[in-house]
């Protein structure tokens, strides 16, 4: 079973929550493309958790490009995504985010170059 | 499609139900929510077919449910209180729904042993209140109803219970398109299973909402201003705090619109929060009357 999760403290609409659960095992790797999730049905049986919550969901990974669907065999992992151009700006969003809390941390433009240029290789 | 319009229902001059309306569509999940006293009960006897109104109409599929045993096959219910015959065991009353519902399904009824932790041989009476609510939904769900109704469905049953219990259920209307009028004086023990929500008081029904479109139509904005900057008086504003410089603000109008219409501030900082579904209802509802919050929270 694929490891959803679920916070009942998390304020965000519990179609968000699956949906940003998938996304998370997506990218990371956890769901290989071409790899099949699971149904509907089971989701909604293991989780307790409304079946047109879970559709709703899957539909938008379909429409931002994350997983395609084949009618009578499932949804499945898309093999090469085209990245659209909203994803794109709402990461650049995230990092600007994460920047300007660190330099009011105090990290100087130097230190945020270097970690930029080996990836979080290496946090100081 | 479940439909009461215009209901009114009297016991002995109290108006139990007062021009009562709802909408359950088909293959919905419906959470009627409402404290106390508020009527859940009394609607669920007229969509059962128990009870005929006053006046005003109680119909499924477009045809009244009075004394209608056609549409009454199609309804599994299960009562606030558990009804059985007084000495049968689980297996006594599945043989009794197998000639009362044609669509009753022993195969899944020896299947479903294994969900529940009670015996089909025992005395419904000798069994404990949570176990007799297992013994009816393990008679319910062999039944394939299309449309189940459930009275405070999981009252006295163990959290663990009660997750299987709705997992059970999520799982028949995921494969079979079941609709599900479920009612509770809590909106947090529905929020995680139902697409529709009601919220019932004195009677009268005082909001009903498909719960993925109030989710997309309301946002709280936290945000820094400029100095000299105004709020925007276009967008529909339900709400408005502020702690020092930071604004809180309540719109109904969708996440992207409400920033979007922000940023043309330059704001110094801005943060869109998504809103529980109590806080949702407490806006909706205007702070509608005492009582409503206690079923909110």
């Amino acid at each position: 079973m694929i490891p959803i999760t679920l916070n009942s403290r998390d304020p965000r609409p519990i179609y968000l929550q699956v949906k940003e659960s998938l996304r998370q095992l997506i990218i990371s790797g956890v769901l290989t493309p071409e790899s099949k999730l699971p149904s509907v049905r089971e989701i909604a049986g293991t989780l307790a958790i409304n079946p047109n919550t879970i559709q709703r969901a899957y539909r938008e990974l379909e429409a931002e490009g994350f997983i395609y669907s084949i009618p009578g065999k499932g949804s499945f992992v898309s093999p090469n995504r085209e990245i659209s151009q909203e994803e794109l700006h709402r990461r650049w969003e995230d990092l600007d985010h994460a920047v300007r809390e660190l330099k009011f941390l105090g990290v100087s433009e130097e230190e945020l170059i270097r970690h930029l240029k080996d990836e979080g290789g290496e946090t100081p | 499609m479940i439909d009461a319009v215009n209901v009114v229902k009297r016991f002995d001059g109290f108006a139990a139900l007062n021009h009562f309306n709802m909408h359950v569509p088909d293959g919905s999940v419906y959470g009627l929510i409402g404290p106390n006293g508020a009527g859940k009960s009394t609607i669920i006897r007229h969509v059962t077919g128990i009870y005929r109104p006053d006046s005003g109409e109680v119909s499924i599929d477009g045809r009244p449910v009075y004394e209608n045993n056609d549409i009454k096959k199609r309804i599994g219910y299960i009562a606030d209180e558990v009804f059985y015959f007084p000495q049968a065991t689980t297996a006594d009353m599945a043989r009794f729904y197998q000639g009362i519902y044609p669509r009753f399904d022993s195969v899944r009824f020896e299947k479903l042993k294994t969900a529940f932790e009670i015996s089909a041989d025992h005395p419904i009476r000798k069994l404990s209140r949570g176990q007799q609510k297992q013994s009816a939904f393990w008679t319910v769900l062999a039944m394939h109803p299309e449309i189940l109704i459930l009275d405070e469905p999981v009252d006295g049953l163990d959290p663990v219970m009660r997750r299987q219990i709705w997992s059970l259920l999520l799982d028949e209307v995921a494969a079979e398109g079941t609709t599900i009028l479920v009612s509770s004086h809590n909106l947090r023990e529905l929020e995680d299973v139902c697409d529709h929500v009601g919220i019932i008081q004195n009677g009268s029904m005082m909001l009903e909402r498909d719960l993925t479109e109030l989710q997309d139509q309301i946002v709280k904005i936290q945000v820094v201003l400029p100095e000299g900057a105004d709020i925007p008086t276009d967008l529909p504003l339900v709400h408005m705090s502020s702690s020092g410089n930071l604004k809180e603000l309540i719109f109904r109008c969708d996440r992207e619109t409400a920033l979007d219409r922000f940023k043309m501030l330059s704001p110094t900082y801005m943060e869109a929060v998504p809103l529980s579904l109590e806080e949702i209802f407490i806006h909706e509802l205007g702070g509608a009357g005492y009582g409503v919050e206690n079923i909110l929270l």
